[in-house]
C-alpha cells in the first residue's frame, strides 16, 4: 500500500502514524492493514477513574434505603467535579496511547452523535463506557443500550416521563438527532413514541429501572403501525427506515472521509449498512473502498481541537504538570471533552475556526512543546541565539503552559526519516506556495525545529 | 445577490480591481451614515433571581412564599410605592434617578427550559425553545451587517454562541494586548507577509489562511487603535469591573465595534442565597456606574446602549436551602441615555397566576426587545437577524 495512502488511513482511524510504524506496514496490502486494524480494536478496555468513594457513599444509602440529604449530595458533585476533570485527562491521554485505535476514534465520533452531560461521575463515566463497548457493534442494540442509560434519561428527560405527563425531548431527539435526522417523521410520532418511553428511570448505582407504574401500556401508533410498544418496538421500527442507515452513513462519511458528502459514496455505504446495521462492516467496507483515497477526500478535513492536541500528543509526547491547562486549553480551542454545547454536539469543520481559535492553534505547537519558540533564521546562518531565546521564552510563558515534552521518543522514531521528507509526516497535505517559499529560506537547524516550524503552519490544521 | 454581499465577496476573493473605486467610496459612505451606535450586553450567567433584584415589597405572596429570603423594607430601595432594588444595586438607583435605566419585568419566552445551557442557548440564538440553533443573534447579526469580525468583541476568551454567526465570528479577547502578541510573532508575520497570491482557495485550507490573515489584521487594528487610551476612572477591582474598563477603553478609542459582549457569573443560588446575591448585584452594580461616568466624561455614553439580561429567573417559592431553584421569567435592565421609556417599563409579574411548575408566566417576549434593540438602535433590519418578524416594545 502506498505510503500517503496508508498515512491518509492512520490519519482518518487514529491521529496519524509514526514513521517508524508507518515503515513496519508499509509493504502489507490494504486490505491486510485495515483488518489489522479492526482486529486490534475487538477487544474494549473500559475507561475508568477511581470513583469508589462515590460508590461507597450510594452503597450505604442504598443499603440502609435512606435518601439523599443535601450535604451529602454537595458532597458527592465536590468529588465528581475533580473526578471528571481526571477523567476528561485520561480519555486525552487514553486516545493519544490506545492500541485500539479505530474503537477510541468511533468513541470520540459517537459522543458528538449520542451527545450527553452530567455532574455525576458515576452515570458519565458508565455512559462513556457504553459507547466505547458498542462503538463497531449493532447499532439497533446501541440506540436502545443508550436509551437506558441513566446520564441519558437524566438529559433528555426521559426520567420525567411518565404516563399523565409524557415528556417528548427523548423521543424527538431520537428521531431528529439520533436515528433519521430533521423531517422525516411528524410531530405526532414524536407524541405516540414519547408514550412508549414511560416508566423510564434509574437508580442511584445508575443501573437502569422500567417503573411500570409510569409507563403507558396502552396502543400507540407510530409510522402506520399500531401496537402496545414499548421503547425497543419504537427503535425496532425506527431501524425499518432505510433512512436510518443513510442518516448515519451521511454522518460517518462526513467525519471520516469529507465535509462534502457524494451522494453515490453514501448510497453504497447505505447498501452495506442497511442489511444488519453491523457498524463494523461499515467501517471495513469505508476504508477498503477506493474512493476513500482520492486525492480530494486526502488532507481536506480541519482538525477538531481533540484531533489537534491528540495529534500533537502522538508525534511529540507531551505531560502538563498542571492537569487543569488541559482542559483550560480545549476551552479555549472551542471542544471540551465531556461537556458538549448542547444535544446537537459541536458542529464541527469551519466552525472550529474563529480568530482567536486560528492564532491559538498556531501558536500552541510552540508553546508547548518548545518554550513558545519558533526558529526564523535565514539560511545560511547558525540559529546562535537559540538557546538563551528558549530560556528566556520559558521564563516568560512558562508559566502558562508547563509541560515537559519528550522530545527523544520524537527524535527515536524520526531517525531514519530525511529532514527534506519531514513534510509528508507532519502534514496532510501540501504547503501553501508562498509559505513554502519562506520555509525554505530558513535554515534548517534540527528536526525538532523544523517540526515546530510545519506544526506552526496553517497546513497542521488540516487531517 | 444584493449589492453589499457582492462587494464582501468579491473583497473577500480580493478582486477589489474589479469593482469600480466610486462603488467603494459609496460603501464607504453608506457604512459611515450608519452612526457610531454602539450595545454592550451584560450577561448574567446562572440565573439571576430577579424577584430578590426588583422586589415587590407591598405583596404578601412574595413574603408568604420567601419566608427568609424574602427582602424587608430595610433591604431594598424603594423605586416607588411597592417596587423597590435591591439595595446593594445602589449605584444603578442613581443612574435610574437620572433617567438613564428602563426596566422591563416579566420579560421570558413560551414553553420555558430550566436549564441553564438550553435557556442560555435560546437566549443567545433568540431561538424558539424547541429549535437548535447554531448561530447567535450577534453573530447574524455580523453575517448581514458586520464590516469585519471586530464588530463585535466579547471581552473574555472564548466566543459565546451569541457572537457566532453562519459565516462570520465575532472576536473575543480579554486584553487586546495579549492577543496582539499571540498573534505577532516574527515566524508568523513572516508568512503573512509572504502570502503574495491572495487568490486564496475556497477549500479548507484557503479559509485557515483568511481566518489567520484576518486575526491578525483584527488583533492589529484593536490592539494599535486603542493602545493610546488609559482609562482614568476607577473600577472596582474584580474581574467583572475589569471587563467593563476595558470595553469602556475600546469604546473611548472609538474602534470600529458596534456590540460589546460582557458577563458576570455565579447568580445560581440554590444555597443560601442572600448573601451570594448581594455581592454579585453590587459588584455589577458599582462598575456600570463607573462604566457610565467613564463614557460620559468621554461623551460617548450617548451613542451606547446596554442591556442586561439572565438566562432564567428563579422560583417565586424559596427551597430548603434558604435559596431558590430555576425558575422562568425575569427582568432585563435597558441603560442609556435618551431612553423613551424611562423607570418602571411595565408591572410586575403577577404572583398569584402561576404556571404548574410554581413559576412566573412570561408577558415580553425577550425577542421583541432584540428586534427593538436592532432596528431601532442598530438599525438594521430585525427580521433579517432574528428569522422572524416580532413586534417592537417602545423604550428607545
Amino acid at each position: 500500500m502506498k505510503a500517503n495512502h496508508i498515512q491518509h488511513l492512520y490519519r482518518r482511524v487514529g491521529f496519524g502514524i509514526l514513521p517508524t510504524a508507518l515503515q513496519n506496514v508499509s509493504t502489507k496490502s490494504k486490505k491486510q492493514i485495515v483488518d489489522d486494524l479492526i482486529k486490534a480494536s475487538k477487544d474494549s478496555t473500559k475507561l475508568e477513574v477511581d470513583i469508589s468513594e462515590i460508590k461507597d457513599i450510594v452503597g450505604g444509602l442504598m443499603m440502609s434505603g435512606s435518601k439523599l440529604d443535601a450535604d451529602t449530595r454537595r458532597k458527592i458533585q465536590k468529588i465528581s467535579r475533580q473526578k471528571q476533570l481526571e477523567l476528561n485527562v485520561s480519555w486525552i491521554n487514553r486516545l493519544a496511547n490506545s492500541s485500539e485505535v479505530l474503537r477510541e476514534k468511533m468513541t470520540l465520533f459517537w459522543a458528538n452523535h449520542f451527545v450527553c452531560e452530567d455532574n455525576s461521575i458515576v452515570y458519565i463515566q458508565q455512559f462513556n463506557n457504553t459507547l466505547r463497548e458498542h462503538a463497531l457493534g449493532n447499532f439497533g442494540d446501541f440506540v436502545k443500550a443508550i436509551s437506558k442509560e441513566a446520564a441519558m434519561t437524566k438529559y433528555l428527560n426521559t426520567k420525567q416521563n411518565r404516563k399523565q405527563k409524557p415528556n417528548e425531548n427523548f423521543a424527538r431527539e431520537l428521531m431528529e438527532l439520533f436515528t433519521l435526522g430533521e423531517g422525516h417523521y411528524t410531530e405526532e410520532d414524536i407524541k405516540e413514541s414519547a408514550r412508549a418511553f414511560t416508566g423510564y428511570s434509574h437508580n442511584l448505582r445508575g443501573e437502569f429501572v422500567f417503573r411500570k407504574r409510569q409507563h403507558d401500556y396502552t396502543d400507540k401508533t407510530f409510522f402506520e403501525k399500531t401496537g402496545n410498544f414499548t421503547g425497543e418496538d419504537v427503535i425496532d421500527i425506527i431501524l425499518e427506515k432505510r433512512q436510518c442507515a443513510k442518516y448515519i452513513c451521511t454522518k460517518i462519511y462526513r467525519y471520516f472521509v469529507n465535509d462534502a458528502v457524494s451522494e453515490t459514496h453514501v448510497n453504497e455505504m447505505t447498501d452495506i449498512f442497511f442489511k444488519d446495521y453491523n457498524i463494523e462492516n461499515l467501517m471495513q467496507f469505508v476504508f477498503t473502498s477506493n474512493w476513500f483515497y482520492d486525492e480530494k477526500n486526502i488532507g481536506s478535513k480541519i482538525k477538531s481541537p481533540v484531533e489537534f492536541l491528540v495529534g500533537l500528543k502522538y508525534t511529540v509526547p507531551v505531560m502538563f504538570k498542571n492537569s487543569r491547562q488541559v482542559l483550560q486549553i480545549q476551552r479555549l480551542l472551542g471542544q471540551t471533552l465531556l461537556d458538549p454545547p448542547n444535544v446537537a454536539g459541536w458542529k464541527g469543520g469551519r466552525n472550529w475556526i474563529d480568530s482567536n481559535t486560528i492564532v491559538l492553534r498556531l501558536k500552541l505547537p510552540s508553546l508547548l512543546l518548545n518554550n513558545a519558540y519558533i526558529s526564523n533564521v535565514k539560511n545560511g546562518n547558525e540559529d546562535g541565539f537559540m538557546d538563551t531565546n528558549k530560556e528566556e521564552f520559558k521564563k516568560k510563558y512558562g508559566r502558562r503552559f508547563n509541560t515537559e515534552t519528550d522530545w527523544n521518543y520524537f527524535e527515536k522514531h524520526f531517525k531514519n526519516v530525511l529532514l527534506q521528507d519531514m513534510d509528508s509526516h507532519i502534514l496532510a497535505c501540501p504547503v501553501n506556495e508562498d509559505a513554502k517559499t519562506y520555509l525554505q529560506s530558513l535554515a534548517k537547524v534540527s528536526k525538532q525545529e523544523y517540526c515546530i516550524q510545519l506544526m506552526s503552519l496553517p497546513e497542521y490544521q488540516m487531517c | 445577490m444584493d449589492r453589499r454581499k457582492f462587494l464582501k465577496q468579491s473583497s473577500l476573493a480580493s478582486s477589489l480591481f474589479f469593482v469600480p473605486s466610486f462603488v467603494r467610496a459609496f460603501e464607504e459612505v453608506a457604512a459611515n451614515k450608519l452612526g457610531y451606535k454602539r450595545l454592550v450586553i451584560i450577561q448574567l450567567s446562572g440565573g439571576n433571581d430577579g424577584l430578590n433584584t426588583v422586589v415587590p415589597f407591598r405583596n404578601d405572596l412574595y413574603y408568604k412564599e420567601r419566608p427568609t429570603i424574602g427582602l424587608a423594607q430595610n433591604d431594598i430601595i424603594k423605586l416607588n410605592d411597592e417596587v423597590g432594588l435591591n439595595a446593594s444595586l445602589a449605584p444603578l438607583k442613581r443612574l435610574y434617578d437620572k433617567g438613564y435605566v428602563s426596566i422591563i419585568n416579566n420579560v421570558g419566552y413560551p414553553n420555558p427550559i430550566r436549564s441553564h445551557f438550553r435557556s442560555m442557548d435560546i437566549w443567545q440564538t433568540a431561538s424558539d425553545s424547541n429549535q437548535y440553533s447554531q448561530s447567535g443573534w450577534i453573530g447574524r447579526y455580523l453575517d448581514t451587517y458586520g464590516k469585519d469580525p471586530h464588530s463585535a468583541i466579547e471581552i473574555d476568551d472564548s466566543l459565546s454562541l451569541a457572537m457566532k454567526g453562519e459565516r462570520m465570528n465575532a472576536i473575543a479577547t480579554k486584553d487586546p494586548k495579549i492577543m496582539y502578541n499571540l498573534s505577532k510573532g516574527p515566524y508568523l508575520k513572516n508568512i503573512n507577509k509572504h502570502l503574495k497570491d491572495k487568490h486564496l482557495s475556497e477549500h479548507n485550507l484557503g479559509y485557515l489562511y483568511k481566518s489567520m490573515i484576518a486575526a491578525e489584521s483584527s488583533a492589529k487594528y484593536i490592539y494599535e487603535t486603542s493602545k493610546t487610551v488609559t482609562s482614568k476612572k476607577e473600577y472596582p477591582k474584580n474581574k467583572f469591573g475589569k471587563q467593563m474598563k476595558t470595553t469602556a477603553q475600546l469604546i473611548n478609542s472609538h474602534v470600529q465595534t458596534k456590540v460589546y459582549y460582557t458577563s458576570l457569573g455565579g447568580f445560581d443560588t440554590h444555597v443560601n442565597q442572600k448573601a451570594t446575591q448581594k455581592r454579585l448585584l453590587n459588584m455589577y452594580a458599582e462598575s456600570v456606574e463607573a462604566f457610565v461616568e467613564d463614557l460620559k466624561a468621554n461623551n460617548t455614553f450617548k451613542d451606547t446602549l446596554i442591556l442586561t439580561f439572565s438566562e432564567f429567573g428563579r422560583r417565586v417559592k424559596q427551597n430548603a436551602s434558604v435559596g431558590t431553584d430555576h425558575g422562568t421569567a425575569n427582568n432585563v435592565f435597558i441603560i442609556g441615555e435618551n431612553l423613551k421609556s424611562q423607570g418602571l417599563y411595565n408591572n410586575m409579574a403577577s404572583l398569584s397566576d402561576l404556571d404548574d411548575n410554581g413559576d412566573l408566566k412570561f408577558e415580553i417576549d425577550f425577542r421583541t426587545i432584540y428586534a427593538t434593540v436592532l432596528d431601532k438602535w442598530l438599525e438594521v433590519d430585525d427580521k433579517k437577524v432574528l428569522n422572524k418578524s416580532f413586534s417592537q416594545l417602545n423604550f428607545i
